[in-house]
């Protein structure tokens, strides 16, 4: 599981990847298909229920997930690149706080899936410098922050 | 997945600057003063002070009252909040790699036994 491992690189941003056994051509199919993606979409024990499914740059994904526990969280996500069969880039609609980019890599029938989130607020969603400063360092503040939740604790 | 987003929103952005970061890891290790916290940031008082309104609206520091210095201390909810939901997304994404890592392998089972099946199309045709 260390391939998946989410961490804030020095480029500042939370980063998450890993690598399948299967071309790329079937791992972008499971992204952009939504009778694919409900198949795997969200934590063990959640299914998800597509009611709008529109595939392109400024379309969307209308989806409610279904929590083990009975709770709907419904989910508004925009696509705002697509560039088959490579990247995606989309942002929650409802939740502008993270823009993600998902960049499917071919390697000769196993592919890298590399998944990037930036902070993206509501205030400089559209400056993509801001976009890209955000995240520094977030999650060594969060490490001290346990650190010092450990000692209040006490 | 979404709760409280406007909080949220409220500690990412407190968060997404170095000087205030910085300040946050002052005070995790004990309450200080403004001139305390300016002087090894070689900042102005005016400037700290700044900072310290923002790490304020977002309900990350309180500064005492009582006290003639009046010191600012860390308030650590929303810091967990934040930590929990960076948890929250890794678990989200771990668990969704994982099923879709088990998908994609019944999926290519699926294709294969198409290909050998000898009633199978693809296999006829070549």
């Amino acid at each position: 599981m260390s391939n998946a491992a989410v961490s804030a690189t020095e480029t500042r941003e939370i980063s998450n990847e890993k690598i399948f056994d299967a071309p790329r051509e079937l791992v972008w199919n499971a992204w952009t298909d939504p009778e694919h993606i409900k198949q795997w979409w969200g934590p063990i024990g959640f299914t998800t229920t597509t009611k709008h499914f529109d595939f392109q740059p400024g379309g969307q994904w209308l989806h409610t997930m279904h929590g083990p526990d009975g709770t709907d969280y419904p989910n508004e996500i925009t696509y705002r690149l697509i560039e088959k069969p490579s990247r995606i880039e989309y942002e929650h609609g409802d939740c502008p706080l993270f823009y993600t980019t998902v960049i499917f890599e071919d390697l000769g029938g196993r592919t890298k899936l590399s998944m990037t989130m930036l902070f993206n607020s509501t205030e400089d969603r559209d400056e993509t410098a801001k976009r890209y400063g955000a995240i520094e360092g977030l999650e060594q503040t969060l490490g001290r922050l346990t650190e010092y939740l450990a000692i209040q604790g006490k | 997945m979404q709760a409280s987003n406007d909080k949220l929103s409220a500690t990412f952005s407190a968060l997404a600057d170095p000087t205030r970061r910085a300040i946050l890891g002052r005070l995790a290790s004990g309450e200080a003063s403004v001139s305390e916290l300016a002087k090894p940031m070689k900042m102005t008082m005016p400037a700290v002070t700044k900072h310290l309104k923002v790490l304020q609206k977002a309900g990350l520091i309180r500064q005492e009252r009582r006290a003639q210095w009046r010191p600012c201390y860390l308030v650590a909810t929303p810091l967990k909040e934040a930590s929990d939901w960076v948890f929250q997304y890794k678990q989200f994404w771990e668990d969704s790699f994982n099923r879709l890592d088990d998908y994609l392998k019944v999926l290519q089972a699926q294709n294969v036994s198409e290909t050998v099946n000898p009633k199978g199309k693809r296999k006829k045709e070549r």
